[in-house]
């Protein structure tokens, strides 16, 4: 029998291992790219900046509704949040794994 | 972690009260242990040798009592909680690295495997058997402005015994035994053994076996004590 406290650790490295699938999942549904506007005239017209292979595009949207910029916007927010979890989640999958000596079976 | 666990749990109770939906929630599991620190103010206390997970569970007795609509999901958003769909019954889980969220309700009747929906939440929640016993005798603990429902230290005690026999891993029954016994142990240093004599004594003749078995398979002798004199008065 594992010890209690090697139990718990077990636990949650399939817990982390399972977090890092989902924050990926979530990140991959989120939606691509970002708001650029630029002022022309005194008017605001909006560019996608969007990574395409290894290149960064400005797509063209023109004039936006509220709704959707607000969407893009909650987009970014959500993006680093889940960007930093997974980071997060990364690195404690590392120490759970040093902890349980990593080459041991769980 | 600890401390930044530690203002995530708060930061989720905090939102629940704002909410309206605290008061009809009741914090159950390792983290219970945790907010016991006050009840056993001046006793020496088990928090620091309680292994406090990552999981938080909050049993609703009635979810029918629940009025409001509060999408708990939505909630927590910001916080970075992803929800996830667990096995192939779709239970609802709310993940964080810091933290995991889940509900449970009273098993009732013949019981179900399926999830009980929790439609007003946007969330459903786990039916478990025993979980009546930690609806029944509440205490609340003051936290910042708003209170928090806890099971009884009595009764929280009292379900271990029960389910640790039940527990698949031996290493989660190891657990639950000794946070059992600990705070039994403490509630009895705090003079509280009518108490524990009470809420043993409210129990179902069937749990009540159980809880004796659980004790005598871990020869603990002085709670043994305790509640044989209970059942022979």
């Amino acid at each position: 029998m594992r010890g209690v406290i090697k139990g718990v650790l077990a636990e949650e490295l399939e817990n982390s291992l399972r977090m890092e699938k989902e924050y990926e999942e979530a990140l991959s549904k989120l939606l691509k790219g970002c708001l650029a506007v630029r002022k022309i005239r005194g008017r605001e017209y909006y560019y996608l900046v969007k990574r395409i292979d290894k290149k960064v595009k400005y797509i063209y949207k023109g004039k936006i509704s509220e709704e959707e910029r607000k969407e893009y916007e909650k987009a970014k927010i959500l993006r680093a949040k889940y960007r930093k979890l997974l980071s997060q989640v990364k690195k404690q999958i590392r120490f759970l794994r040093s902890s349980l000596r990593g080459k041991e079976a769980i | 972690m600890e401390k930044k666990q530690s203002e995530l749990c708060f930061e989720i109770l905090r939102r629940f009260h704002k909410a309206g939906i605290l008061d009809k929630l009741i914090l159950i599991g390792s983290w219970c242990v945790y907010f016991y620190k006050d009840y056993f103010t001046g006793i020496p206390y088990i928090d620091q040798i309680t292994l406090k997970t990552r999981d938080i569970d909050f049993l609703i007795d009635s979810p029918s009592r629940i009025r409001r609509n509060v999408n708990i999901p939505e909630l927590l958003e910001d916080l970075g909680f992803v929800t996830i769909y667990k096995g192939s019954k779709g239970y609802i889980k709310l993940d964080h690295p810091d933290l995991i969220l889940e509900f449970l309700v009273p098993e009732k009747g013949k019981g179900t495997d399926k999830p009980i929906p929790l439609p007003r939440l946007g969330m459903n929640a786990v039916a478990l058997r025993f979980l009546s016993l930690l609806t029944v005798n509440i205490i609340k603990i003051k936290v910042e402005d708003f209170n928090v429902s806890l099971p009884h230290p009595a009764n929280f005690a009292l379900h271990k015994l029960i389910i640790f026999q039940r527990r698949f891993k031996e290493e989660k029954a190891l657990k639950d035994r000794n946070t059992a016994v600990e705070i039994l142990k403490a509630l009895v240093n705090k003079g509280e053994i009518a108490i524990v004599r009470q809420v043993f004594n409210s129990m179902l003749p069937k749990w009540q076996k159980r809880v004796i078995k659980g004790l005598e398979e871990i020869k603990e002798k002085e709670i043994l004590n305790i509640l044989s004199a209970s059942t022979a008065r």
